[in-house]
């Protein structure tokens, strides 16, 4: 699983707190430095917000917990 | 719908407010549930913050985190959802979240604000595409580019310093002849920025141009004798306005601009409803993380002490309580 993210991003980090809470492994994508990045992910979702969470052949653009959750198997 | 848990007081909201209320609540030892929202609120897309006294340059979001762990510490109960309805039932209130119905003998409402957009014709359709509400998050994304701000409050002056640190060059867009608003030390910062910031006063953005993406902005007034001026990104600092739709439906009174009608110890017009943070007007324009949680601490001192005196279950939350 990947996220695509800037270093000041408050839901950026919001969504890494909350992987890292339930011990989930991801790559972090810093898109302000990895300009290839930050094309794929434009191209991928069509847009510029950060944080685009992928999740196998899922994406999700925003912290949206609820749907982490479920693709994750997190949600009790 | 599921019935939840009964609660002393139940805040709506989770910035410096709600959270500052939160961790009093919970000290009051009253049984106090949060409903999260967006968390952090307005401190959380700070950045770093220099005058919040006691925590020089502290990272807006960390220092909400801060408040967050201080208020469970406390005894709050904190859960994610968003307050759809509320309901006064004979002086107690049924508050909605999500899939439930929690009750609760008192309310504090400090939800907050929702970033202003311009009102412009494709904003909605370019919002990420170009247009964008929050330097922090998505500033970084215009590395070595040219973007624009709209804004003249002291916001929009701290937006263009962060975005400066990434971008090419920066126009800053503002309504009025001069900047009065913003804190002294930020306009300082920012004429230090000399030439890569170009200010345009007098100017609005009175349209958005593009295919798929933002790519122009047409001026009210011409720069460089062209009303057109092509950008890779917008970002939009106007103010924000109070998100009131609930409290309405409570019956709470508003003021002219929309904000909450508090007395000196956030009392609304209800009895048992109190409200803080940036959803009241109580220091006019300045909205600040200090007096947000400060208004914060004093609406949760008036929720106990109203809860101590008139906090019987109403008999509809005492049958549910019995059960």
């Amino acid at each position: 699983m990947k996220i695509y993210s800037t270093p000041t991003c408050v839901w950026c980090r919001a969504t890494k707190d909350y992987l890292t809470e339930h011990k989930v492994v991801f790559e972090d994508i810093n898109v302000a430095q990895d300009a290839v990045a930050r094309e794929y992910m434009f191209k991928r979702t069509g847009q510029m917000g950060v944080p685009v969470i992928e999740i196998g052949n899922d994406v999700i653009v925003g912290f949206d917990e609820e749907r982490i959750g479920k693709l994750l198997g997190l949600n009790s | 719908m599921n019935h939840g848990s009964i609660f002393d007081t139940i805040i709506v909201g989770s910035g410096a407010a709600g959270l500052s209320a939160g961790i009093y609540a919970g000290r009051y030892l009253m049984k106090t549930l949060i409903v999260r929202g967006n968390f952090g609120g307005e401190t959380a897309t700070a950045g770093q913050i220099w005058n919040y006294p006691g925590a020089p340059g502290v990272d807006g979001y960390d220092l909400m985190k801060n408040f967050e762990k201080q208020a469970r510490d406390s005894g709050a109960e904190i859960i994610n959802g968003k307050v759809t309805r509320a309901k006064n039932v004979d002086g107690c209130f049924d508050v909605s979240v999500s899939d439930k119905i929690c009750h609760a003998k008192t309310i504090i409402f400090a939800q907050g604000a929702e970033r202003r957009h311009l009102g412009l014709a494709r904003e909605e359709e370019f919002t990420s595409k170009g247009v964008h509400y929050c330097v922090t998050c998505d500033g970084p994304l215009y590395t070595g580019k040219t973007v624009a701000i709209v804004g003249g409050g002291d916001a929009s002056i701290k937006g263009i310093i962060d975005l400066a640190k990434y971008v090419e060059k920066i126009y800053f867009i503002v309504r009025a002849d001069k900047l009065t608003r913003p804190e002294p030390v930020n306009l300082s910062e920012l004429d230090k920025l000399g030439d890569k910031v170009i200010r345009l006063f007098e100017t609005q953005v009175s349209e958005l141009i593009g295919d798929k993406v933002l790519e122009k902005i047409i001026l009210s007034k011409a720069y460089n004798g062209s009303n057109e001026l092509k950008i890779d990104g917008l970002f939009v600092e106007i103010g924000a306005k109070p998100d009131i739709a609930v409290p309405i439906s409570l019956g709470v009174a508003l003021d002219k601009f929309g904000y909450i009608v508090v007395d000196n110890v956030m009392q609304t017009n209800i009895s048992g409803i109190y409200a803080a943070g940036d959803t009241v007007n109580h220091f006019g324009p300045f909205k600040q993380t200090i007096t947000a949680a400060a208004l914060g601490a004093v609406a949760a001192t008036s929720a106990y002490n109203f809860y101590k005196t008139k906090g019987e279950l109403c008999k509809l939350h005492w049958k549910t309580s019995t059960k």
